[in-house]
């Protein structure tokens, strides 16, 4: 946790001596020298609570036991966490803590990375001499359709309550009933709705509350994690894909304090059964009106003439492929194929601009104002920016949900002496908020800036690299070369439409018009992760790669580059960005990519903002104009 | 059943006195018990609304404190206590008797609905009086058997202390409850 | 020594609940007179007068009261009337025979501190008492001692009277504190102290029932007066809620520093029955046994803690010679677990496994090795809690195996209780 005070505080934790900065907590200054003082309540992101006393060590001069999750270290302090005291005390808190808590750890789903199974074996007693009836409560509660509650396993520490108070605000979660009966739970028992309930079970210290979606899954041991980004959005919430025999089995969070701050919503987290691999579909070309079963090498050389020989060509991707994938795409339409004709959006949508991102996520904690234009709509499209709107409250920001069309309200709002001002708009709403910008910035003292949330976990990354009509990679002017965009293909006589869509989430969804047009067309390329009700129209279909399959980097809405890991293994489908490689060298051009990271080097030469990617850092634009 | 008018207005001029709203919660579930008789979670959820308050606060709250009954009572509550300084004086014993008088065991409603009694471990600070035990929060010390009858005699006929009208319980005819001695 | 009727002293008035009857005892004299002077020098007169707060932990009011950071404002005084300590019975008596003392005291308290709002937190099971201190506040509103120009001197005061719900824990200051916010009465870390964050986080003092009713006295008869009472670290005098085994039982106002056995003796007629005293209990549930070896200690904050137990919240429970300390200390756990609050787990699960404990030796099923077992358990609570009822959960019982442990004892070898069957064969 950051702290504004510069005094250093010597202190000494088990014989070592450390220097901490003032306000530091006795398990953070022994955590620096790598003493671990078992914890249970303790959270870093959440005040201290000391519930649990599971971290008391003996500090000198005082006479009782401290807890060291919620006592601040002063100069000249001498802490013990070893002594016979404390180690006895932990094996009498273990001992407690067992007293109630159910002995399943085999059907468990937590066993394996559970805390208190943990703890038990490292600092517990041997034996419990507790023999009466465990109090019982209900096990198997379904708190909601995304998280299931054991309440005898619950050893009240307080963090999903917490969680629901200080990190989310809904207060969804409480406590009820008193003493040993207390339980956690939503009022009335009503199904919970929260967009953020799979953060309590990766919070909870033991396997009270656990995913449904993980349930009797997999043990810890036997997962495969691979590091990688959330496919949900444009957040760029970085996660941990947990597979287990080459399935996924979960997304659990990895901590980005600058993105995601350790948490993930429930939209992305859950959102994997999406990228779940059902079928092994081959590469199928319609012949006679019916698809049929044909190999890479032939649909790969039949595409390639085919778009060819069509005439007018449009070439869609998803804002939810890898750079590397939209880079190749825009090269194969614009060098190979001399098509303009590209885009990644749903409709015509207000410009792109490097400006839509000069407000970081994590720096919406330092602005004094914030507005979020089209209020609920922003959290809907990046619900993780929510947790970071609410921290930001906690800490005082004054944050100011309005209707998009409010913009003269939100001007009113924001007063004159502000020092830093923040807007967040969706893209749909990007034009009011460039004119609120514009006004505020003549309104008020300090910096106005704004974030917009793009859409599709790579949406930014398909506008840096120029999957528009109207701009190539790096926001370059075409010079009176313009194609035509989306809503416009079916008006433009184009003959011919790629269509390259590796999320299930970030499809391309046709417009009635659109269906219409698709179902006339001569020529409809689908190059997809599974199959899907377009396929229907399609006269080729080439099996793809889901996100979660692939390497490669995307951009996330405030212009960070983040690396994406294949976390599953299909490798009898072919790249997608080597079926790129290999129509384009199907029609003449000689690329030579041999990897992905082949790809990136290529991007980072023509557009060197994109160096960032070597710090998951964001691009910044602005130094290299 | 939706809270009276009364009720909801009382709520609200409690809620306006304190710095914070959030302070009326225990007054709200106090009226909403005059009331009815006890708390449902559809009260709670209405005292929510009220306050401006997350529900599962109000339920949070309520089911701490012991004195919020979850489900209607007997028209009249009669707590015995038996903890340490009243078993010193036979509380045990009262407690006994109550029981067997009454014709249910702890934590029951006698069969006409008068009477809902339990013992508790609570002391109900009456210890110089011992034993005691509280009918409707009004206190009966220095207990005898002959004592306890005449109080279920009194009871079996008596109206409930509570009401729809959010007025004292003083506006039920009742005899004025024995003081502690000194 | 003995008797010294002082808070007590017009408590034969009939009426005095009534504001005119307490008026012409010379009530509301000493809050005039508080108005008169400035709020600091009060302040010093307290601390002079060396009173101490009388709810358990006997700290010095006025030392609480300086305790308050200069400058900040809105602060609150709060008055502590959630009297649930099993054995305890003073508090409910000041207020239902004068319930104009303590709100005079209230006043005194809240002028001193500089408070314009002032709260009595009043235990749910207190409904007369209630009513009374509404009757009080009412009254007192309409003399104007209450509201937005007190008497005319331009001080604001107004009196907030909350009630409980039933919730022993609410009696610890900050788990009080958090009640009176609408929560679940769950105690609060420490620091920061209410003195410098407390309700709504602003400075607060929380003073007892007995503290505030002793201040129109100090007021008007000044800190030497109050001085001369008592013993040196124990001034003034102190109500003892008498009960158990004794022939008159009822709450007695003794000097400081009076003999244990005079109140027992002299107050209370000695143990009832012609049986003989067994042990005793200063300060209520939580407090630990002493024997009749100790009834030359004066009842005294510190004289009862140097004889090892506590003075605690002023409770004298007696107990003769046929009183099974085993169901005793049975009786106090079960209320500690009935009362633990859940938030700590050595509170929450040692109470619990303490009480099953105690039910098994009632029933005769207990192991000889359950004593140490007891005592194991008092070691992984105390000083280890959250705060101070789990820690108390274990003094009573550990004091009882430490000079009783025989009865454990002869509960495990007999398969039940000794005494009951004792009383059992006396009827047959």
């Amino acid at each position: 946790m950051a702290t504004v005070q510069t005094d250093q505080v010597t202190l000494t934790i088990d014989g070592q001596s450390v220097t901490v900065p003032k306000g530091t907590l006795i398990l953070d200054a022994a955590k620096a020298i790598n003493i671990d003082i078992p914890i249970f309540c303790s959270h870093p992101k959440m005040a201290p609570v000391a519930v649990c006393r599971m971290c008391l060590v003996e500090v000198e001069k005082m006479p009782k036991l401290q807890p060291a999750c919620a006592v601040y270290v002063a100069e000249g302090m001498v802490v013990k966490t070893t002594t016979e005291q404390v180690a006895k005390y932990q094996k009498g808190v273990l001992e407690f803590l067992l007293i109630n808590h159910p002995l399943d750890c085999p059907i468990c789903d937590k066993g394996g990375e559970c805390p208190l199974q943990d703890q038990t074996f490292q600092y517990g007693p041997g034996a419990s001499r507790f023999e009466f009836q465990k109090a019982h409560f209900d096990k198997g509660v379904p708190l909601s359709d995304k998280i299931v509650l054991d309440r005898e396993r619950c050893i009240l520490c307080w963090r999903c309550t917490r969680f629901s108070e200080e990190i989310s605000g809904e207060r969804e979660l409480a406590l009820i009933q008193r003493g040993v009966h207390t339980i956690i739970g939503t009022f009335n028992d009503e199904p919970a709705q929260s967009n953020y309930q799979g953060n309590w079970t990766e919070i909870c210290p033991v396997g009270a509350l656990t995913s449904r979606q993980y349930r009797f899954v997999s043990r810890p041991w036997d997962l495969d994690r691979t590091a990688s980004v959330c496919p949900g959005c444009s957040m760029g919430c970085n996660i941990q894909l947990d597979a287990r025999s080459n399935k996924i089995g979960r997304f659990q969070s990895r901590e980005n304090l600058a993105v995601d701050d350790g948490w993930l919503c429930d939209t992305g987290r859950y959102s994997f059964p999406n990228f779940q691999r059902l079928t092994q579909d081959r590469p199928q070309i319609r012949r006679d009106g019916r698809l049929e079963r044909v190999t890479y090498d032939e649909v790969i050389a039949f595409t390639a003439d085919a778009l060819k020989a069509s005439g007018q060509l449009a070439g869609w991707v998803s804002p939810a492929a890898s750079n590397e994938e939209l880079f190749l795409f825009q090269r194969l339409f614009r060098e190979v194929l001399a098509s303009p004709n590209l885009d990644h959006r749903s409709a015509v949508l207000e410009d792109a601009e490097p400006d839509d991102m000069t407000l970081p996520i994590a720096d919406i904690e330092h602005c004094d104002q914030v507005v979020v234009l089209g209020g609920q709509d922003v959290i809907d499209a990046a619900p993780v920016l929510h947790l970071r709107l609410f921290k930001s409250q906690r800490k005082g920001v004054n944050v100011l949900k309005v209707g998009a069309a409010d913009v003269k309200k939100a001007l009113d709002a924001v007063p004159a002496e502000a020092q830093g001002v923040g807007i967040l708009a969706t893209e749909a709403n990007k034009k009011a908020a460039v004119e609120l910008q514009g006004k505020l910035q003549k309104k008020v003292k300090g910096s106005v800036r704004r974030l917009i949330v793009t859409t599709g976990p790579n949406g930014r990354g398909a506008k840096d690299l120029g999957i528009l009509p109207h701009r190539g990679p790096g926001y370059v002017s075409l010079n009176g070369k313009s194609g035509k965009g989306r809503v416009e293909w079916p008006g433009a006589g184009v003959k011919a439409l790629y269509v390259h869509e590796s999320s299930p989430l970030h499809g391309f969804v046709p417009t009635d018009a659109e269906s219409m047009w698709l179902s006339a067309l001569p020529l409809v390329v689908f190059h997809r992760f599974k199959p899907s009700p377009l396929d229907e129209v399609a006269h080729v279909i080439i099996p793809g790669h889901a996100f979660t399959e692939k390497d490669g980097t995307v951009t996330s809405m405030e212009g960070r580059v983040q690396r994406i890991r294949k976390g599953i293994d299909a490798a009898w489908v072919r790249e997608d960005w080597r079926v790129f490689q290999e129509i384009a060298n199907h029609l003449g051009a000689d690329w030579e990519y041999e990897s992905v990271e082949a790809i990136t080097g290529d991007l980072v030469r023509a557009l060197p903002p994109y160096r960032a990617v070597n710090e998951g850092a964001r691009v910044l634009w602005s130094e290299s104009r | 059943m939706a809270l009276a008018k009364p009720t909801v207005e009382e709520i609200k001029t409690r809620a306006a006195r304190y710095p914070s709203r959030q302070s009326a919660i225990i007054p709200a579930l106090w009226a909403v018990q005059h009331e009815q008789g006890y708390v449902t979670k559809e009260s709670m959820g209405e005292i929510a609304q009220i306050l401006g308050l997350p529900p599962s606060l109000i339920e949070a709250t309520a089911s701490f404190y012991s004195m919020f009954l979850a489900r209607p009572e007997g028209r009249h509550d009669v707590v015995i206590c038996v903890n340490a300084p009243c078993m010193l004086r036979g509380a045990d014993e009262m407690a006994a008797y109550l029981g067997q008088q009454l014709g249910v065991r702890d934590g029951e409603t006698t069969t006409d609905g008068a009477i809902t009694w339990h013992s508790t471990i609570e002391c109900l600070g009456a210890c110089g009086g011992a034993p005691m035990m509280q009918v409707d929060h009004h206190f009966e010390e220095n207990l005898t058997p002959e004592r306890i009858d005449s109080i279920i005699e009194r009871l079996r006929t008596e109206p409930a202390p509570h009401g729809p009208k959010p007025e004292k319980a003083a506006a039920v005819a009742r005899p004025r409850a024995k003081r502690t001695q000194n | 020594m003995g008797l010294k009727p002082v808070l007590t002293k017009d408590f034969h008035t009939e009426n005095l609940e009534q504001l005119s009857v307490y008026e012409r005892t010379g009530g509301y004299a000493g809050f005039k007179k508080a108005l008169e002077m400035q709020p600091d020098e009060l302040v010093e007169l307290v601390k002079k007068s060396g009173l101490r707060g009388r709810g358990g932990a006997g700290f010095p009011t006025g030392n609480k009261w300086s305790f308050l950071p200069k400058g900040v404002y809105p602060r609150y005084l709060v008055c502590n009337a959630d009297e649930s300590e099993p054995g305890c019975f003073k508090d409910r008596y000041l207020i239902e025979k004068s319930p104009h003392q303590v709100l005079e005291g209230i006043l005194i308290a809240s002028y001193a501190i500089g408070c314009n709002l002032a709260f009595i937190y009043i235990r749910g099971e207190y409904l007369p008492q209630h009513e009374a201190l509404e009757s009080a506040i009412e009254e007192a509103r309409q003399a104007g001692y209450l509201g937005k120009n007190v008497l005319g001197k331009g001080y604001e005061i107004d009196v907030i009277l909350h009630r409980g719900a039933g919730a022993y824990i609410c009696g610890e200051e900050t788990a009080l504190l958090t009640s009176l916010e609408g929560y679940r009465g769950e105690p609060r870390l420490k620091p920061p102290f209410p003195a410098i964050k407390g309700l709504y986080g602003k400075p607060t003092v929380v003073n007892n029932v007995e503290t505030v009713a002793n201040l129109p006295h100090i007021v008007i008869n000044g800190a030497d007066w109050f001085g001369a009472m008592g013993t040196p670290t124990g001034k003034g005098t102190r109500v003892w809620c008498m009960s158990g085994h004794v022939n008159r039982p009822g709450n007695y106002e003794l000097e400081n520093g009076t003999p244990i056995r005079e109140l027992i003796e002299e107050h209370g007629g000695g143990v009832w029955k012609n049986r003989k005293l067994k042990a005793f209990q200063p300060g209520g549930a939580s407090m630990m046994v002493l024997l009749p070896e100790h009834l030359d200690v004066g009842l005294d904050f510190d004289a009862i803690q140097k004889a090892g137990s506590l003075a605690g919240a002023g409770a004298m429970v007696v107990m003769d010679e046929t009183t099974c300390m085993v169901d005793a200390a049975r009786r106090y756990v079960k209320f500690f677990h009935h009362e633990s609050c859940g938030k700590c787990t050595p509170c929450r699960e040692g109470t619990f496994w303490m009480s099953n404990l105690f039910d098994r030796f009632e029933a005769g099923e207990a192991k000889a090795t359950d004593v140490d077992l007891l005592l194991d358990i008092g070691y992984s609570i105390d000083g280890r809690s959250f705060c101070p009822l789990g820690d108390a959960s274990t003094w009573f019982p550990r004091s009882v195996i430490k000079f009783f442990r025989d009865e454990f004892l002869e509960h495990v070898s007999e398969k039940g209780c000794p005494f009951k069957k004792m009383a059992q064969e006396a009827v047959a």
